[in-house]
């Protein structure tokens, strides 16, 4: 349904997306998982005929979006990250006029629209005005929008940014809705626990390029069963370093340094709460003095910091 | 075709919320029309004020001097009324008259004796031009007597001692002074009179009914208004920028032409309902042939939406919405000036009102004053209408385009 050939964009010298590759099929949901600025939104802008790509290919239902544009994005439905409403127009002629938009018509129409307005939430506001919604309303309106001509491929770009937990919820519930009903559904966050709950694979972006791809098992499957242990305090480098290392040969300790800086030191390794005292002992006996601990059990969030060396929300 | 109407009745249902702003681009040039009309074409009521007489001498020369102030076309500027000096100086204190004029007794009796008199004039400080007039009549009445006296002395003599006589006047006497006055006035006649210049006077050709200042003003108050809201109508591609509705339109199967057409309808709707009412309103107050309307409404639309497609054209080329405002802004006044909207191209020195039929308004506006002052209705030359159905069609191609070469993706 949806193809991603070695896509890339650039600006001049700034590479926004590298060669990104993936696909997804009908009745599935794959996300793009990365920080702000990672290429996510450029990526989903290439796909949907906002921008026009430096090179490779993109297709969703077969039609290439450069070279067939009109009819890619007659299968595709987008639900942008900022709200594009019709502030001033009922809910139900905002979703009259986007399916319009598409060519629906007729008795098609008013059905789609009804179905869409249930769907939503919104069947008892479909007159009232939008700019007298809440912020979760809205969201969901703008959700409607994007689907009332039911396009094949959905792409969701951040479409949670700014909502309250109550309209995320029923946000992913309307987003399964659609999968189930046989959509394909590209969705781009930064939110590690919403592309956990509702990918079934993804692609881990930073810097324009995909850095890690499969499903959220397979991705899971790559850390094995390592925690993250990051240490924050005072630490001379080398001394820590060594320190630790020496503790490895002496233990035979299953242990990587992820970073290290003199206030960070971040570690991956096996039953981590079994091993902290060792770990304290030899920081401490380096010269080290740590004032905070935390550790995290093996997902996506440890597999980017694992991966790039940063946090997601960085 | 079918998202072209899509796109009419959404913008058509959005301006229906927005009836505020409609009705401001409405009123704002009507009352600024309004209020100029009222100030340069008034009722042509004259000025009329009371002249208060305290005649205290009640002589036939008293009656007679009274009585010059409101006769001829002084009457209708002048009212004389009679009353006591008391009287009279409370009322003019009391700025209830223009002028209060004192004959004192015996005032008659020095005239004709050739003797020193003194009329007495107060006027109300508080007006200017009836107390002028006034004095001015006072001062010529006063010359008059004087040349009366220099004149004709000898038989105002006779007259005076016929008046005492207690027999009836003797007709051979009567005649006499006629003859004499009548001769000493065909002496005096060539002096008085000399020869004028002669003027041939040609009649001008019949021409139209000379036309009003007032209706000369409409078109440039109707054309303000569509102006204010032609340019109000254009920055909603910038709000639908702002809101988003642009990037996902873009993103959409929707044809931006027709997206950019729909508008164009809307706004010709908004601009004609606005447009008409200025019309319809400018109809009633000059009473103008309602068979001139229809055409004169067509192209007050046509023309706004070539000015709608423009000022939007215009407004997209900027980076942001404040620039572009405040660019279209600065466009509009002095367009508005130039093009006849505060001063009609007609009363303008030639090379003025040239400039103003230059500037797109005043094109239009030209043109809707010869279809509204001149006889017979659709009489717009077909070479305007192309022009301006050409404006309008190329600066609707121009906002499409615009819209596809990344206004709408920004």
């Amino acid at each position: 349904m949806l193809k991603v050939d070695e896509l890339s964009k650039n600006y001049g010298d700034l590479v926004a997306a590298d060669k990104v590759s993936f696909e997804s099929g009908k009745g599935t949901i794959f996300g793009l998982l990365g920080p702000n600025g990672a290429g996510k939104s450029t990526t989903i802008n290439c796909i949907s005929g906002l921008l026009q790509p430096t090179s490779g290919h993109a297709s969703v239902a077969g039609h290439d979006v450069v070279s067939d544009g009109k009819a890619a994005r007659q299968n595709l439905g987008v639900v942008p990250q900022e709200l594009a409403l019709y502030e001033d127009l009922p809910a139900v002629e905002n979703l009259r006029f986007w399916g319009q938009a598409y060519g629906v018509k007729g008795s098609e129409l008013d059905s789609r629209v009804s179905l869409v307005l249930d769907t939503i939430g919104l069947g008892d506001r479909a007159k009232d005005l939008p700019k007298e919604f809440s912020g979760g309303m809205k969201r969901r309106l703008n959700f409607g929008c994007g689907i009332v001509h039911k396009p094949p491929v959905i792409l969701l770009d951040e479409p949670t940014v700014g909502v309250d937990p109550q309209s995320r919820a029923r946000l992913f519930d309307m987003v399964e809705a659609e999968r189930d009903a046989g959509a394909c559904i590209l969705y781009t966050t930064h939110y590690m626990e919403e592309a956990e709950r509702l990918c079934d694979s993804l692609a881990i972006m930073d810097h324009g390029k995909v850095i890690a791809k499969g499903t959220v098992s397979e991705l899971r499957a790559k850390l094995g069963a390592r925690d993250v242990l990051q240490l924050n305090g005072t630490f001379p480098v080398d001394q820590t370093r060594h320190a630790i290392d020496a503790l490895v040969e002496r233990t035979d300790l299953d242990l990587d340094i992820i970073t290290q800086e003199e206030t960070t030191v971040t570690l991956t390794l096996s039953h981590a709460s079994q091993h902290l005292p060792g770990i304290f002992e030899a920081v401490s006996g380096a010269g080290g003095n740590v004032a905070e601990t935390s550790l995290r059990s093996p997902n996506l969030e440890t597999l980017f910091l694992l991966l790039t060396g940063k946090e997601l929300r960085e | 075709m079918d998202f072209a109407l899509t796109s009419f009745r959404k913008d058509l249902a959005r301006w229906r919320q927005d009836l505020l702003q409609v009705a401001l681009w409405f009123s704002i040039p009507l009352t600024i029309g309004g209020l100029i009309t009222l100030l340069m074409s008034g009722d042509g009521a004259q000025p009329h004020g009371v002249l208060l007489v305290a005649d205290q001498d009640e002589s036939f020369l008293s009656e007679l001097v009274a009585g010059a102030y409101s006769s001829g076309d002084l009457g209708e500027l002048i009212s004389v009324e009679k009353t006591t000096v008391e009287e009279g100086m409370t009322r003019v204190n009391a700025g209830d008259a223009s002028g209060l004029l004192i004959i004192p007794e015996g005032f008659g009796e020095a005239f004709l004796d050739d003797e020193p008199a003194t009329l007495t004039l107060k006027t109300n400080p508080a007006q200017t031009i009836l107390p002028g007039i006034i004095t001015d009549v006072t001062e010529i009445l006063l010359d008059a007597g004087f040349y009366a006296q220099q004149l004709f002395g000898e038989e105002i003599d006779t007259i005076q001692g016929m008046v005492g006589d207690t027999d009836d006047p003797n007709d051979v006497l009567v005649a006499a002074i006629a003859v004499d006055i009548q001769n000493k006035v065909e002496t005096i006649t060539p002096q008085l009179f000399p020869p004028v210049i002669n003027v041939e006077i040609v009649e001008p050709p019949q021409s139209e009914p000379q036309t009003s200042f007032a209706l000369l003003y409409l078109p440039g108050i109707i054309l303000m208004a569509v102006m204010f809201s032609a340019n109000g109508l254009a920055s909603d591609f910038w709000a639908e920028r702002d809101h988003g509705t642009l990037r996902r339109l873009v993103c959409s199967s929707g044809q931006l032409g027709s997206f950019v057409l729909g508008k164009a309808m809307a706004a010709a709707v908004v601009i004609g309902i606005i447009g008409g009412l200025t019309l319809l309103l400018g109809f009633l107050y000059h009473d103008l042939a309602w068979l001139k309307f229809p055409s004169s409404l067509t192209w007050v639309m046509l023309s706004g939406v070539a000015l709608f497609a423009w000022f939007a054209a215009l407004q997209m080329l900027f980076t942001n919405q404040k620039t572009a405002s405040v660019i279209s802004s600065m466009l509009l006044f002095p367009l508005l000036m130039a093009g006849g909207s505060f001063f009609p191209l007609s009363v303008l020195p030639d090379w003025i009102a040239a400039i103003g039929r230059a500037a797109p308004n005043g094109f239009v506006a030209d043109r809707l004053t010869n279809e509204i002052t001149q006889s017979g209705a659709w009489i717009i030359d077909v070479n305007s209408w192309l022009l301006v159905f050409a404006a309008a069609v190329s600066g609707l191609l121009i906002c499409a385009w615009r819209l596809r070469s990344g206004f709408a993706r920004a």
